[in-house]
């Protein structure tokens, strides 16, 4: 029999911050509070996150977001059992501020810390939300992170390929700002390109012509501007149907790309014969209805269960982060007051390096 | 009124971890490790080890005093973030000291703190009789013409020393953060805010440089 958890999970490695309190019972887990500030006006004028930014805002909001989040849930922090912290990876002033903050918290109130690596959080919260059975398939897709994860258990992860440079996320901010579009360029380009052409402009789809699970993004940005300064080189200035038929042929790749690699994904995933198959989005860009429409046709064509958790959990969160605590707390784990915040902290470390290679070690 | 039982008092602004405990208004322990990183790591140990060797726990602590700064911004924040963190689990109040203000603790006035801020540049504040000058960052060569009698202290007072060519430059009354855990045993009495990093520096983020396009209608 398991015992009731209760943890409170702090997150602060991008421009959310977050405090969450989320209970682990016999039924299951349940969250009792999820509070998120976002910090989309402050990076507004820069056209993408700034870190330092990102960092001031973080350790001046989030005490506030815990108090909030003790609040709503109804408890106190006599009542808690742990404090779970994003520990890596992302941008490390708003993780340290994060890690530092935790550490206070847990010393105080003579609490356990325990360490979550934030993408362990993402690819935990299918279980969380829809209690999708272990092994399955997870396709992460964000603004900084895109990679396909066979989730295996809480710390056993298996990474089939990813992102060799932008991510999805960020590839959608800088197409927005090159348009002129408002940010996040996520939702603002999924508007535009309702009632755009697909076809009218080509783009390519970037590494499809090679085996893997790999992914390139950066190529796309570079097709969207040529073309934009094409446009504007001809007309003077940029067509508002222009605009829709860049940003619908842009989506159109985009889509194209994750749903041939998720078709090769799940073959990889598939042999290893789950008893349950299931695919699950998570990440921001999950919220993009054509890009999801297509993943879960992908699904259904090999008969795997598709799950996406709700938009709020989808995005960056707390109570992911408290989930992925009680989970490695249940193993056991546990770290000290020496806790390091970490920049790059990949999940299935026995994979070969995506990203940074270099003597700071892989980014992913 | 003034704390009266145990004010813990730290720093990691710049190159180092500092704490110091305050009983009654005096010092009981002291710790300061010089270190270019890994402040996040040694912090926490380092003020349990401190409160160890004094024989007390978290719990008995009054209030809490942290250097706000002006420094390293993620040391900073190191320290500002931690004590929130404390101030929130121990439901004590957790008092920002700034760096400049903690260096002028017990030094007769008038003095100037001048700390180094790179780039040609100083962090400056006056304390006269009259009370403080406004925190501000400055170019060494612009320093306030006010501050020629004053006594200089602080990681540039020679540099400013040079410039001014007057004054003395004196060192510090007492270590940084017994200074900060003074000063926030002070002030513990009344409703402070929450402490706050003193940045006087802006997060030197430029807008983007392409303009968007012309859109036709």
């Amino acid at each position: 029999m398991t015992r009731t958890l209760t943890f409170l999970g702090l997150e602060s490695s991008c421009d959310d911050t977050a405090a969450a309190v989320v209970r682990m019972e016999e039924t299951g887990p349940r969250i009792l509070a999820s509070v998120v500030a976002g910090q989309t006006a402050l990076h507004a004028p820069y056209g993408g996150v700034v870190p330092e930014i990102a960092a001031r805002a973080h350790a001046e909001k989030l005490d506030l977001c815990v108090e909030e989040a003790l609040a709503e849930a109804g408890v106190t922090l006599a009542d808690l059992d742990g404090v779970a912290v994003t520990a890596g990876p992302g941008l490390i002033g708003g993780v340290m501020s994060g890690v530092m903050c935790a550490k206070g918290i847990a010393a105080g109130a003579g609490l356990p810390l325990v360490g979550v690596n934030h993408l362990a959080g993402h690819a935990l919260t299918p279980q969380l939300t829809e209690g999708l059975a272990f092994p399955y398939l997870l396709l992460l897709v964000s603004g900084g992170h895109c990679q396909f994860l066979i989730a295996h258990g809480p710390e056993e992860f298996t990474r089939l390929g990813g992102t060799i440079d932008d991510a999805p996320g960020e590839a959608f901010d800088k197409t927005a700002k090159l348009l002129g579009l408002p940010q996040p360029g996520g939702p603002a380009v999924e508007a535009e390109a309702m009632s755009g052409d697909p076809k009218a402009v080509h783009f390519p789809r970037p590494l499809l012509d090679r085996p893997g699970c790999d992914m390139s993004f950066s190529g796309l940005k570079t097709a969207l501007l040529r073309a934009r300064d094409a446009e504007v080189a001809e007309h003077g200035g940029l067509r508002r149907q222009a605009r829709r038929d860049l940003c619908a042929g842009f989506q159109a790749a985009v889509t194209d790309v994750l749903a041939e690699k998720s078709r090769r994904a799940l073959r990889e995933y598939l042999a290893h014969a789950p008893e349950h198959p299931a695919f699950a989005v998570a990440g921001g860009v999950a919220a993009n209805a054509t890009i999801r429409a297509r993943l879960e046709q992908v699904a259904a064509e090999v008969g795997a269960t598709f799950a996406a958790p709700p938009l709020k959990l989808c995005t960056d969160n707390a109570a992911m982060i408290a989930y992925a605590g009680i989970a490695r707390f249940e193993t056991g784990a546990q770290d000290g007051m020496d806790l390091s915040a970490r920049p790059r902290w990949p999940l299935d470390r026995s994979a070969p390096a995506m990203l940074g290679s270099g003597k700071k070690g892989a980014k992913a | 009124m003034p704390a009266e039982g145990y004010v813990l008092g730290f720093d990691t602004s710049a190159a180092h971890c500092a704490a110091a405990l305050l009983h009654a208004g005096r010092p009981v322990a002291e710790r300061r490790e010089e270190m270019s990183k890994g402040q996040a790591e040694r912090l926490m140990p380092l003020l349990e080890e401190l409160l160890a060797c004094a024989g007390i726990g978290w719990h008995d602590l009054a209030a809490i005093g942290v250097g706000t700064g002006p420094g390293n911004f993620t040391g900073v924040r190191i320290s500002v973030a931690a004590a929130r963190g404390l101030a929130l689990s121990l439901g004590i109040p957790a008092i920002g000291v700034s760096t400049l203000e903690a260096q002028a603790e017990g030094l007769p006035r008038p003095v100037t703190v001048v700390e180094d801020a790179r780039r040609g540049e100083v962090y400056l504040q006056s304390f006269t009789a009259d009370g403080a000058s406004e925190p501000a960052l400055l170019p060494l060569t612009e320093l306030p013409p006010g501050i020629a009698g004053h006594a200089l202290t602080g990681s540039a007072a020679a540099l400013a020393y040079a410039e001014v060519q007057a004054g003395e430059i004196v060192e510090p009354a007492m270590p940084l953060a017994e200074a900060i855990a003074r000063i926030a045993a002070r002030r513990a009495g009344t409703p402070q805010p929450r402490p706050a990093p003193l940045y006087l520096r802006s997060a030197d983020a430029a807008p983007p440089s392409d303009p968007p396009p012309v859109i036709l209608d």
